[in-house]
């Protein structure tokens, strides 16, 4: 009953709200003296330098600090251990029997097609003499993997067997789910400095909650009567859990692990600039040095591994549904016993013979050509003769209509009127709480110094949403009317959500050069897939009975979308958007790597020149902005909730 | 099974045992169950508590051997009641005496024991397990109570045999029909040899006819087994095939308890009748119910029928002849007679 007023309180709030307070703001400007702009710099309170007095203090005193000696040290040892003998496991095993290893798992499990471009793929890591590296990210991934399941899947069940447990765990899941796989980089920095195993355990924690929060709901989501009926055959709480809950938990689980997989990939390669090593660093030094063509095929390779390991954790999450149920026992195993012997078989042959590595003779590249037509993009595609066709003059008009008067306005006009409207926007979407909580995060950004920063990478997200909204929902709400479109976009979608984020940075930069506009194009680009897929799938779970009842009052298409297809998707469009944005984001900050200004330049710098007090202050700056925006656009997604839904 | 009738020679009393019942949900359920013993009606109880009364002040036994049937519309707290009987529900107050144990106070392992030897559950959408396969949801209960593989797949291979389920043992639960499915959870629940089977609405899931091909393979199993089942089900006409005794729910109270042909001759209230108006009641009743007394001197003609007889059997022959028909006991002795004038009041009772 609460929630029913409470929800009809927020519907009074209409998008009318808004435009009046932008004219009112902005009137505001215009009235209040010049002298009030940006944030002062002189309220900076330092917390950048002060985080450098206590890394410094911690590095000459870490020797000395218990917990250094005792915990830290030997289990950064006993990771390291973990991971070289992971690598120099898969290292001596000879190149041919990895390719054909991939291509037996993915053969039996996707078909021969399937088998043969695995296969394929893996030939591609070692032909293009990308092999050590290759083996370096998937050692660092397939460990942090290991550990996360390892510490996930028990707090999951965990979570799961006690209701405080999971209540006291979900927010800070929520979070740390919000916040962009970069900041996630800047403490192990404080604590660990550059090398492996900082980047391994900021890995884990990143790509931890995805397994605790479906372990925890798989095992939630067991039948009642499934565990009444084992409750009522006298199970022992270990026996309902070993016989009944993880068993019928183990597709969520399986969902769980490719999720962790795919995001553990997405932060080792960015990672690099930690010191991870492996592909990352590959693409990242190709980037920094201007070798596209080198760049391009480290980042083909990033990307064929998070796709075949898409696409192995797929099909191990279908295996686990199946429960392998429609094979008989012995043909199953037989195919892995004898595909097992000679794989064992070949490798012994090639460790005889002393031939385990690729011969360089055969090895090739196409970074000359990748580059050459980098060369040629530039010359002819950059602008078409003297029209004002091309990615020259497009960047040009979205940099002089877009991002450089939003900026302008937003970091260099006064200050209180954007904290003002920050607060409102937040009202508008949540309410109170948010207001109090958006305006004292956007003061602490000024107080943290970042004012200008924040407000330089706030304007870029802005417009890269923007222009992901403008071109996704049309496509999505076409998807929804055409089924060819649909199926057509799919795997294009599926591999764009695929792709980790970094290798976006690559095509950009031929076509764009560096600076913010390739930035808010690799943003887009990553970014769009959940604002199309949320609008088709929204749009399509409209109840058929609803739209049948519409059109037999004899609506028109057009009146069918609006007045009851887009409210009643509204929701799903707009949870869409709000990952939308969030995936703005992360990018907006990662494209601080080619000269996308703002707070990601920042923390690359800190990272960079171990100047760890900027990196933190602008880590912090993200978060804080990561939180407000999520908490608006979630508000905004909320208030469309239809009544009825609430107060189960 | 084959044993209970030992059980029932050994032990006093009934195999279940309820007095008193409440089951309340909610936080409030001290100022809940105060309201509700002051007869506050239930909608106020929630406005003003916050709790809902489930169960309300319950209070009934079950012989042994019989079918008790527990009969309520949707939300009238007879799911609820049922799970209190074997404690997968908390009672809020009263007792339940389950073999002469009162299960309230049963410490956890004694309650664990007893669900794992005597009672047993079949559930209203199947409560299979769907990673198991059919033989190993069969084998759940005595595998949990440490069965060897041998003996609980031997078992098991009988009651899906039993079930009539043969050659389905390595099938999973997906690959069945619902009333595949729900044999499956009938073998399951018999495999333990329980002496008390709940069934909380086993068939209202099925198709109709599926559904009362199942009511007859019940029946027929009874038969046979003679266990004590407590059965839930919101369809009137399940409760008088299948209830050798049926208890009627309304908002968590019983309102009534009889046999089925009590209930339709009889009913307690207005609501019991609502349900009894649509029941052919020359299926359900018998002659003693509606016959009327009789002075030993009166003179009557014809073949007399039993108290027990069906009036089915009887009706065509007291529409035919239009006179009276003498009705006789066990004994043979005349205890009656068949007016056709109170019977057609019998069964055209509005």
């Amino acid at each position: 009953m609460t929630s029913l007023t409470a929800r009809s309180a927020g519907w009074r709030r209409p998008l009318a709200y808004l435009g009046g307070a932008v004219l009112l703001l902005g009137g505001l400007i215009v009235l209040l003296p010049d002298r009030i702009g940006a944030f002062p710099p002189e309220w900076d309170i330092g917390f950048g330098p002060a985080v450098n007095e206590v890394q410094q203090w911690w590095i000459s005193n870490r020797r000395d600090l218990g917990v250094y000696l005792y915990f830290f040290d030997p289990l950064s040892d006993a990771i390291d251990w973990l991971l070289r003998a992971f690598e120099n496991l898969l290292m001596a095993i000879p190149w041919y029997v990895h390719v054909a290893g991939v291509g037996v798992v993915f053969g039996r499990w996707l078909g021969r097609a399937g088998g043969l471009a695995a296969g394929a793929g893996m030939l591609y890591f070692v032909a293009l003499g990308l092999w050590e590296q290759s083996v370096q990210t998937f050692s660092l991934m397939t460990v942090a993997v290991a550990l996360a399941v390892a510490i996930g899947v028990p707090v999951g069940i965990w979570a799961a067997r006690n209701d405080w447990v999971y209540r006291g765990l979900r927010p800070v899941l929520d979070s740390m789910q919000t916040l962009p796989a970069f900041v996630y980089l800047i403490p192990v920095l404080l604590f660990f400095g550059v090398a492996r195993v900082p980047s391994l355990i900021a890995t884990v924690i990143y790509a931890l909650p995805p397994v605790i929060r479906l372990t925890n709901l798989g095992i939630r989501q067991v039948p009642t009567e499934s565990l009444e009926a084992g409750v009522m055959f006298g199970s022992t709480s270990g026996q309902l859990l070993r016989k009944v809950q993880l068993p019928q938990a183990v597709p969520s689980i399986l969902a769980g692990v490719n999720q962790t997989i795919m995001m553990a990939l997405s932060i080792v390669v960015i990672a690099a600039m930690i010191g991870a090593g492996g592909l990352g660093q590959e693409v990242l030094l190709a980037l920094r040095h201007q070798e596209v063509g080198r760049a391009v095929e480290a980042g083909m390779a990033i990307v064929l591994m998070a796709v075949m390991l898409d696409r192995f954790s797929h099909s191990l999450v279908g295996q686990g549904r199946m429960g392998g149920a429609h094979h008989t026992e012995g043909l199953r195993y037989r195919y892995w016993w004898v595909a097992g012997g000679v794989l064992a078989a070949l490798a012994i042959a090639g460790w005889t013979i002393g031939w385990t590595d690729y011969p360089t003779a055969l090895q090739f590249s196409y970074a000359a050509p990748i580059d050459g037509a980098v060369d040629w993009a530039r010359d002819n595609l950059y602008q078409l003769g003297n029209l004002p066709v091309g990615t020259g003059p497009f960047s040009d008009f979205l940099t002089t209509y877009g991002t450089r008067p939003m900026r302008l306005y937003l970091s260099e006009e006064a200050w209180p009127v954007v904290v003002l409207f920050f607060g409102f926007v937040a009202w508008w979407a949540s309410g109170k709480k948010l207001l109090l909580g958006s305006v004292v995060g956007t003061v602490v950004i000024g107080l943290l110094g970042m004012w200008t920063l924040t407000m330089d990478t706030l304007s870029q997200t802005v417009v890269a949403v923007l222009m992901a909204i403008v071109i996704g929902l049309p496509l999505g709400v076409a998807a929804s009317r055409r089924d060819w479109l649909e199926r057509g976009m799919r795997p294009v979608l599926d591999t764009l959500q695929t792709i980790p984020s970094f290798c976006f940075l690559v095509p950009v930069v031929i076509l764009f050069n560096v600076g913010r506009i390739p930035g808010i194009i690799a943003s887009v680009l990553y970014a769009i897939p959940p604002v199309i897929r949320l609008t088709n799938l929204g749009i399509r779970s409209v109840d058929s009975e609803i739209v049948e009842a519409s059109e037999s009052f004899g609506v028109t298409r057009r009146q069918k979308l609006w007045k009851i297809q887009l409210p009643l998707a509204m929701p799903t469009v707009l949870a869409g958007i709000n990952q939308t944005v969030m995936l703005v984001l992360a990018m907006v900050v990662i494209a601080g790597l080619v000269g996308g200004a703002g707070l990601g330049l920042e923390a690359v710098k800190g990272l960079a020149r171990s100047d760890t007090g900027l990196g933190f202050e602008a880590g912090a700056s993200i978060v804080i902005l990561a939180m407000i925006l999520d908490r608006i656009t979630q508000g905004w997604a909320a208030r469309f909730q239809p009544p009825s839904s609430e107060g189960e | 099974m084959a044993d209970s009738e030992e059980h029932s020679d050994s032990l006093s009393g009934q195999p279940i045992l309820a007095s008193g019942v409440w089951k309340v949900f909610g936080k409030r359920v001290a100022d809940a169950m105060a309201m509700a013993r002051d007869d506050v009606d239930q909608a106020e109880i929630l406005a003003r508590s916050g709790c809902v009364v489930a169960v309300q002040d319950a209070t009934f036994e079950v012989n042994w051997g019989e079918i008790f049937v527990v009969m309520g519309l949707s939300g009238s707290g007879k799911s609820t009641l049922i799970r209190c009987l074997s404690r997968l529900v908390d009672a809020t107050a009263g007792t339940i005496v389950i073999n002469g144990q009162d299960l309230g106070e049963m410490p956890e392992i004694e309650l664990r024991e007893l669900r794992r030897h005597t009672i047993s559950m079949v559930f209203q959408n199947y409560g299979l397990f769907p990673h198991r396969r059919v033989i190993d949801n069969v084998a759940f209960g005595l595998e949990v109570r440490g069965a060897t593989k041998e003996d609980r797949y031997q078992k098991a291979e009988e009651m899906i045999e039993l079930v009539g389920l043969d050659g389905w043992a390595s099938n999973y639960p997906e690959q069945l029909s619902g009333g595949m499915k729900q044999r499956v959870g009938l073998a399951r629940a018999l495999a333990v040899d329980p002496e008390i089977l709940l069934f909380d609405e086993p068939f209202s899931a099925l198709d109709p006819l599926i559904r009362r091909d199942m009511q007859d393979e019940l029946l027929g199993l009874q038969e046979r087994l003679r266990c004590t089942m407590v059965f839930i089900t919101h369809d009137f006409s399940e409760a008088l095939k299948l209830g050798d005794r049926i208890a009627i729910m309304r908002s968590g109270a019983i309102v009534q308890v009889g046999t089925p042909e009590e209930i339709v001759a009889h009913p307690a209230d207005d609501y019991v009748r609502d349900f009894t108006i649509d029941v052919p009641r020359h299926k359900v009743l018998s002659a003693g119910t509606v016959m009327a007394g009789v002075s030993p001197d009166m003179v009557l003609e014809g073949e007399p029928v039993a108290v027990s007889a069906r009036l089915d059997a009887i009706l065509p022959r007291l529409l035919t002849e239009g006179r009276p028909v003498p009705v006789v006991d066990e004994r043979g002795e005349r205890c009656g007679v068949l007016e056709p004038a109170v019977v057609s009041r019998y069964l055209w009772r509005q």
